[in-house]
């Protein structure tokens, strides 16, 4: 690496000069401190990187000019591994010295560089009183004390805001101030910022100082930390005090009276370590006004927000994402997904979140992306929001409702083709448990009240009495008239037995005294005789008119049970066979004669 | 007669303008307005139908529905369980008293019974009083014509059969007749109650002084044991004890 420095050596490198003004951007610009002192000399420089035909300098009012423009020229050429980069750069240079102490506006330059004009930027430059001990000249205080007071290097936070609302930004700055040359740091202590969400956005690894008047006086200044706060809790919220320690070089105090002549020409600086805090401080955090929506979902700063569907037209079982975009400037980063409630059909998978945001002194502006992958799973014309984001806008102080209108999606039938489903779809359809949505009691009972006033219950109420003792009372009843006409029943049968059998006694009164007598001919005349007679009595009949067959006849149209008829007209054969045939004993008469009484009985009732 | 009728008309042309809606229009107004889900509403009408001294199983069960719609859970399973006196087995009703319950907080673990008895306290409660009263008139009515059956049956096999049948009758209309008693002195009974204070402490003796023994929660159903002045002894499910003050109860 080859660095050259040439000065005021334009003249031999003139033909360098002309290749590098071929490819000149042409950028002018001027630098100078910002801030200076009554009676302080400062440089004020406009910087070009070609070589310009003219300079048109600017008017100075409110400041003396003690030299210039004096130009200077620099060149320089790298060769880094083969690779030749070239600068150039030409200088105007002035010392100026202000005049009074105020605020000065130093107007542009010009410059025409090949045929082209470019005018600088107007330079404003505040001059205070100072108290001689510029910072970069610290070598009188360091000097006059040998050490370093609270005033030559402190610290201070400060921020954008004061008095904000819950999740408004802000803006944390910490800063350094010196009027002594620092050589580096050492435990640093940040603050903590407890209830506030916060983030660096600006953490410089270089620390670049830059003049700037404090109450009236000079100090370097530069920036440690820039952080963006946003409060997340109520109330007086502290931020806690940072602390950082400074390697600062001071001038070493030297033996009273003992100065060596190397002590005067080399002068011998010495590292103190100083403790310097920026004091904490308290933010006042307002709550948001009551009466937030309920599609409030955090936001708080000036949003806008759209909605839409990645297409309006999808087979069922196919995705589909509904995608809403939250844009603006405000806490974007702690925006939540808006809820959107989906047909119960849907199935709707994890939210996906993509941010774009960037961070700026006035806080965070960016595009925020909520999407939604939803799989509808039956065909139909679906109406989908309209999605709702609520946010608490900071300038008008109320809360903003905004609304995307409604999405329509059409939902076709499914087309199966090479999805997983499709053996089971053409088989038949999925079916599915029907799913609870959420728990509710059941409905009222709106129909009958069956309002009744004291007892409730039907059991042992008089009703219920009045039943069973008609119940009881029907049975017995009941019973009474069933049986009483049982009773009768029974009696009118038992009369006519006792009266037939009387009937037939006294028909066989005879036979019975033949029978008590042996008289085997005689009983059986006899019992023939009273069983002709009984019939021809019953019968209405004339006793020669009386056969077999006639008596059968007759009978059966009186209907008189068949076995009955059998048995008279076997008894009345078995007499006409006994008269005329041997006796066979006593046992044959006693039978016939029972069967004689038995028939007549019978006959009768 | 004509003027006592007239007189009579006048006498309710006058008790229903005092009393502004008779407890059909109040029943039907107060469903009105919860199929409307305008529930405080609907709870006002169907309290001015209670507080004029009527009661039924869906007064009680639409008031508990009430409640739960307007969340307050305690008074939801006092009315619930008030319904459930009245007839235990209504399933709609037995369904929003387990979903209440599941809003109270306290969690007791019963105490098994015995299994007969759980048993027979089922099947008691498979039907209202009610139908246990009709059961027991129907069973009587059947031991009667069986009975008569018996004694004038025709076959003596048939009248076998109906004496043990008409004994079955007796015993079944004996049991459900016990059943429907029994739940007409159940909610005669009041010896259960329920915590309608959102937060209330169990002590050991029956003053503010003794030492809480356990803190009990809205909804929570407690079994009274005995009363001193303002305090009540009470029983959990789980067999603990503890004195609790009349105030932060209400008896089923």
């Amino acid at each position: 690496m080859i660095v050259m420095y040439l000065k005021r050596v334009m003249l031999l490198m003139g033909s360098l000069v002309i290749s590098i003004a071929c490819m000149a951007q042409g950028a002018f610009t001027v630098d100078a401190p910002r801030v200076v002192e009554l009676d302080e000399s400062f440089r004020l420089v406009f910087t070009t990187n070609s070589e310009p035909t003219s300079f048109n300098p600017p008017t100075f009012s409110g400041f003396d000019v003690l030299a210039g423009p004096s130009a200077s020229t620099m060149s320089s050429t790298q060769i880094i591994n083969g690779k030749k980069t070239e600068s150039f750069q030409v200088s105007y240079t002035y010392v100026l010295q202000p005049k009074s102490v105020g605020k000065f506006t130093i107007s542009a330059a010009s410059v025409v560089i090949g045929g082209k004009g470019y005018t600088s930027n107007p330079i404003t430059i505040e001059v205070v009183k100072g108290d001689g001990s510029v910072a970069g000249n610290t070598e009188k205080s360091a000097q006059a004390t040998g050490n370093v007071s609270g005033n030559d290097i402190f610290m201070r936070m400060s921020i954008s805001k004061g008095r904000v609302v819950k999740g408004e930004s802000l803006v944390a700055t910490l800063k350094i101030y010196t009027k002594v040359p620092i050589s580096g740091f050492e435990s640093v202590k940040f603050p903590t910022f407890n209830g506030f969400w916060s983030q660096e956005i600006e953490t410089p690894s270089n620390i670049e100082f830059v003049r700037e008047s404090v109450n009236g006086k000079i100090y370097d200044a530069a920036v440690l930390r820039r952080y963006m706060l946003v409060p997340q809790q109520t109330g007086s919220l502290a931020i806690e005090p940072s602390e950082i320690i400074c390697n600062i070089q001071i001038k070493s105090p030297t033996g009273a009276g003992q100065r060596s002549v190397f002590d005067d020409f080399f002068e011998s600086y010495q590292t103190v370590k100083k403790r310097i805090t920026a004091p904490g401080m308290h933010i006042m955090v307002d709550a948001l006004p009551a009466g937030a929506p309920a599609t409030f979902a955090g936001g708080v700063g000036d949003f806008q927000m759209s909605a839409k569907l990645t297409r309006d037209t999808v087979s069922a079982n196919e995705a589909v994402s509904l995608i809403v975009t939250i844009n603006g400037t405000g806490n974007i980063n702690l925006i939540e997904a808006p809820k959107i409630e989906f047909p119960a059909d849907f199935e709707v998978y994890d939210v996906k979140i993509s941010d774009k945001s960037n961070q700026t002194n006035k806080g965070v502006s960016g595009i925020k992306e909520f999407e939604f992958p939803i799989i509808p799973r039956g065909s139909g014309h679906f109406v989908l929001g309209p999605v709702k984001f609520s946010y608490f806008d900071i300038s008008s102080r109320k809360y903003i409702t905004l609304s995307s209108g409604d999405l329509i999606l059409k939902v076709g039938k499914d087309k199966g083709g090479n999805s997983g489903m499709s053996s089971s779809l053409s088989l038949g359809v999925n079916k599915q448990a029907v799913k609870n949505l959420t728990n509710d009691i059941r409905y009222i009972h709106s129909g009958l009240s069956h309002l009744k006033r004291g007892n409730q219950f039907f059991v042992a109420s008089l009703t219920f009495y009045a039943l069973l003792v008609l119940m009881i009372s029907l049975y017995f009843v009941t019973n009474r008239f069933l049986s009483k006409r049982i009773e009768r029943n029974r009696d009118v049968a038992g009369v006519k037995n006792r009266r037939a059998n009387k009937v037939a006694r006294a028909r066989l009164k005879t036979a019975e005294s033949f029978l008590k007598q042996k008289l085997y001919t005689g009983f059986y005349e006899e019992l023939h005789r009273a069983i002709l007679g009984y019939c021809s009595d019953k019968l209405a009949l004339p006793l020669s008119d009386l056969s077999r067959e006639k008596i059968a006849e007759i009978l059966t149209q009186k209907s008189v049970k068949p076995d009955l008829i059998q048995e008279l007209l076997s008894l009345i054969e078995a007499c006409e066979y006994a008269r005329y045939a041997p006796d066979p004993g006593g046992v044959e008469m006693d039978k016939n004669y029972s069967r004689a009484i038995r028939l007549i009985s019978d006959l009768e009732v | 007669m004509k003027r006592a009728i007239f007189l009579f008309y006048l006498l309710v042309a006058l008790s229903s303008s005092v009393n502004a809606q008779t407890p059909k229009e109040l029943w039907t107004n107060a469903n009105n307005f919860y199929s409307k889900a305008q529930y405080a509403d609907a709870l006002q009408s169907y309290l001015k139908i209670e507080e004029s001294g009527y009661a039924s199983e869906s007064l009680f069960y639409n008031l508990g529905n009430c409640y739960f719609k307007i969340n307050e859970i305690g008074k939801s399973i006092l009315y619930y369980e008030r319904a459930l006196k009245l007839n235990p087995s209504d399933q709609d009703l037995l369904n929003n008293l387990s979903l209440a319950k599941d809003f109270s907080l306290d969690k007791i673990e019963e105490v098994p019974d015995f299994i007969l008895k759980t048993w027979i306290e089922d099947i008691n409660y498979s039907f209202s009083s009610d139908t246990w009263s009709y059961f027991t008139l129907l069973f009587f009515a059947a031991m009667a014509l069986l009975l008569l059956n018996f004694r004038f049956g025709l076959s003596s096999r048939l009248r076998k059969i109906s004496f043990f049948l008409a004994m079955a009758s007796l015993l079944l209309g004996f049991v459900a007749g016990y059943f429907s008693l029994s739940q007409k002195y159940r909610y005669s009974l009041k010896n259960t109650a329920i915590v309608m204070k959102p937060v209330s402490t169990v002590r050991s003796s029956p003053d503010d002084s003794g030492k809480s023994l356990f803190i009990l929660h809205e909804g929570t159903k407690l079994e009274l044991l005995e009363e001193i002045g303002e305090w009540k002894r009470i029983e959990l499910a789980d067999g603990r004890q503890g004195w609790i003050t009349s105030l932060d109860i209400e008896v089923i």
